[in-house]
């Protein structure tokens, strides 16, 4: 009874004296006011909490926030906006066995009837196991959801998650490269630009390459019907803007589809055009040439070198020619005929140090450079076994194994007017300004080349690779495969590096063969100039209206300048 | 009176204060409420818009995949059998487009005519042929005389006005009498006409016919000559 609890419980009446009775009341009081006050602050706290909540509170109805909805990964777009490369949402089928309630076996006969991937059985052994969650299928078709779905089983799971798709399939694969299965970049520019494509602080934002896509099929598609008709075991093609140094198609065959990425054989997964390292051979001798031009050994495409049968180099190798003069040639018949003996002759006087200043510079002794994590490093001889020999057959292209891309950037250097730019696949716009770039030739030089290089597909050995209307200028370069470290005799690579149009230099694109065997229609030939050259002459006549470029009969480069240092053969 | 009406007004002032704030509150809560629904509407409009820019975004990805450029190649290279453009096909302009069209074929207008039911045309009127290669209209009378016998009215009017002017009085008085006659009088009248018209005319040109011919002869046959003996030589 004599519990303090106030206020509550009557007291029994009692006798008190007057001043107990007014201290009781005081602290009954006092108590009061306490209790009261606690209620008026609780009411108060509930109060304040509604007004803040009605004034600037989310209403109950809110959904998930909108930035949910946004795909976490940017599109890769090619340089007209097309996607190449998307994030979205896949259904992903899922089996957890420990909440299967129905009928296991009827279970199992309708997976297999879906899937048939597995029998019954093994879709049986699947349910009956003691895991918690089986993957069923990734990337699900609708149709398959809708009848796992009608399944009403409780133990499938079906549910969305982000799935990188490439719409165009093979298109430009190698170029994009491919996700693993948390959707981060694992090769290509999918790799190269990860961090920019899941940067939260853009969201969404497309990252713009400078690939064109419809450029890029047409050079696929010439390439894969070049590489199933000359029986060739792979192929690149590189093509690019000589002024910016923009990569507007590359491709390397066999194809990869980068949605199944991981199921391709290596050989696919192997991008040639910027990994692969190959001696290009002929190829190289239009360097060889403007090397001597700038260094003042060449100071006339009339130049006379002496070109008999064969040259003995200083190590006792001895080379040789396939249209062999055996008469002293100027320095127009050395290119026209791709003459190994007059290129040698010409780098010897060069020299080996000036050679190799040169090569640098070119970026010929270094990684090729460009976005893409896949990048070849040339192969070449060291510098302290580099001898006058050494001087003399990397002069014809060979002992130096570049890259295709190296040498589509040479071609752009030779005949942007000099300028070497590192190629770029991201496009060149007003907000990603093409760089400076670095001299290597004078723009003489530069121009003394393109009748040179003209002068090879109007009269030499690269006459097959003509686009009428097109002006095409190159060299065919046809290389001896190694093989367990020698020179195969049966297997070569050829190539094609060439320009458009030559009267006004544009584009620069190398197309590569490897393995091409020959045909009976190149009358069993397997040198470039029936292989390689006929198939940059179908790509440059399919892709060049598209570029932008007009066939003209009326206009070409100014083979004056050459023509009069060719002797006529009769 | 005033005091106790005061009075009263004094006691109802604080339940009027009440009121008023109550009042003011629960208008700024209604205000609140009205905004707070406009703005979940709002945003159920943006969620809906962002689901309708997925749902695009999945359709685009799905065209775009159903038709990558390598399926339109294989369709283009195996079904339709197109190929790109050779250099030759590119024009410079309108001008070399027109160059391209050929005249269309027509009616050879000298040809002689042959009409299944007509009488043989008469052999001058052969020979009158190839001198009228040269003017439309002289054919045209060469088939009128062709088909002499058959009435063709749609040939009359071009001599018409002439026949007119040669026989001023009759046509004349039915011009001013019924002017919508005026059409159909001078036609009959032609037909009337025409042997002696048609007779005049190929009488007329034969001279001219034959003018020509004896000028293009003498230039013609050195050349063949001149030919021959080039073949010789």
């Amino acid at each position: 009874m004599n519990a303090p609890t106030p206020a509550l419980v009557a007291r029994p009446e009692r006798r008190l004296l007057v001043g107990q009775r007014r201290q009781f009341l005081g602290i009954m009081h006092q108590r009061l006011m306490v209790g009261m006050l606690i209620f008026a602050a609780v009411v108060a706290a509930i109060v304040l909490r509604l007004a803040f909540l009605g004034l600037f509170g989310d209403h109950a109805g809110r959904q998930t926030a909108i930035s949910a909805l946004l795909p976490l990964r940017g599109d890769i777009v090619d340089r007209d906006g097309h996607p190449l490369a998307r994030t979205i949402d896949s259904w992903t089928v899922a089996l957890q066995p420990a909440k299967v309630i129905g009928d296991k076996a009827a279970l199992a006969g309708e997976l297999a009837r879906l899937m048939p991937e597995k029998n019954a059985a093994g879709w049986l052994a699947e349910i009956n196991s003691r895991k918690s969650f089986v993957y069923l299928r990734r990337r699900a078709a609708p149709r398959l959801v809708s009848a796992l779905n009608a399944l009403g089983e409780p133990g499938i799971a079906l549910s969305r998650e982000p799935d990188r798709l490439y719409p165009q399939t093979d298109l430009a694969a190698h170029v994009l490269g491919y996700t693993d299965i948390d959707g981060h970049g694992a090769a290509g520019m999918e790799l190269a630009f990860d961090q920019q494509l899941t940067d939260p602080a853009k969201p969404g934002e497309p990252l713009t390459l400078s690939i064109s896509s419809r450029v890029q099929q047409a050079l696929e598609h010439e390439l894969i019907e070049a590489k199933t008709k000359f029986g060739a075991i792979g192929a690149a093609g590189v093509l690019l803007d000589i002024h910016t140094g923009e990569v507007l198609a590359m491709t390397s065959l066999p194809q990869l589809n980068p949605n199944i990425a991981g199921n391709m054989d290596p050989q696919a997964q192997f991008n040639r055009a910027t990994h692969g390292v190959f001696e290009l051979g002929s190829t190289f001798k239009p360097f060889t040439v403007a090397m001597a031009l700038e260094a003042g050994t060449v100071k006339s495409m009339g130049q006379i070198y002496p070109c008999y049968d064969s040259l003995s180099l200083p190590g006792g190798r001895t080379i040789t020619d396939t249209h062999p003069f055996g008469r002293p040639c100027s320095v127009a018949e050395i290119m026209m005929e791709s003459s190994n003996i007059g290129s040698a002759q010409i780098a010897a006087q060069v020299g080996g140090p000036g050679q190799r200043a040169f090569l640098k510079k070119m970026g010929f002794l270094d990684r090729v450079e460009i976005e893409q994590p896949e990048r070849g490093r040339p192969l070449t001889i060291p510098v302290a076994q580099w001898n006058q020999a050494t001087t003399m057959t990397v002069g014809f292209g060979h002992s130096i194994a570049v890259t295709p891309l190296h040498l589509a950037s040479g071609y752009a250097t030779l005949f942007n007017g000099g300028i070497y730019r590192p190629a770029t696949l991201l496009k060149v716009d007003a907000r990603n300004r093409a760089v400076r770039g670095r001299r290597v030739f004078s723009e003489e030089t530069s121009y003394k080349m393109r009748a040179l290089l003209r002068l090879v597909v109007t009269k030499g050995t690269g006459k097959k690779a003509e686009a009428l209307g097109y002006r095409v200028g190159g060299k065919t370069g046809t290389a001896e495969k190694v093989i367990g470290g020698r020179f195969s005799k049966t297997a070569n690579i050829t190539s094609f590096a060439g320009v458009f149009p030559m009267d006004e230099p544009r584009y620069a694109m190398v197309v590569m063969l490897d393995e091409p065997k020959g045909q009976a229609e190149t009358f069993g030939f397997r040198t470039a100039g029936w292989n390689a050259a006929p198939t940059f002459g179908k790509v440059v006549a399919r892709i060049a209206p598209m570029l932008g470029l007009r066939p003209d009969m009326k206009r070409d480069a100014n083979l004056a300048e050459v023509l009069p240092f060719v002797r006529e053969e009769k | 009176m005033e005091s106790k009406g005061g009075m009263i007004m004094r006691g109802f002032r604080e339940v009027g204060w009440v009121a008023a704030v109550a009042g003011t509150a629960l208008g700024c809560y209604m205000v609140n409420l009205k905004v707070a629904s406009e703005r979940a509407a709002l945003e159920t409009v943006e969620n809906r818009i962002v689901l309708a820019q997925r749902d695009i975004r999945v359709l685009q990805t799905e065209i775009g995949t159903r038709g990558r450029l390598e399926q339109l190649e294989s369709w283009n290279v195996k079904v339709l059998a197109l190929s790109a453009p050779q250099a030759q096909q590119f024009l410079e302009g309108e001008f070399q487009l027109a160059t391209l069209t050929a005249p269309r074929e027509t009616i050879d207008p000298a040809a002689p005519v042959v009409l299944a039911a007509a009488p043989r045309p008469q052999p001058e009127a052969r020979q009158a042929e190839p001198a009228e290669r040269a003017g439309g209209p002289t054919a045209r009378d060469l088939m009128q005389v062709a088909s002499l016998k058959r009435d063709l009215p749609e040939a009359a009017p071009a001599p018409a006005p002439k026949k007119a002017v040669d026989k001023p009085t009759p046509p004349n008085k039915a011009a001013v009498k019924v002017p919508a006659k005026a059409a159909t009088a001078p036609v009959k009248k032609v037909e009337e006409a025409k042997p002696a018209t048609a007779k005049v005319a190929t009488a007329n040109k034969a001279p001219a016919r034959t003018g020509t011919k004896s000028g293009a002869d003498p230039l013609a046959e050195p050349k063949a000559k001149s030919k021959d003996v080039k073949a010789r030589q």
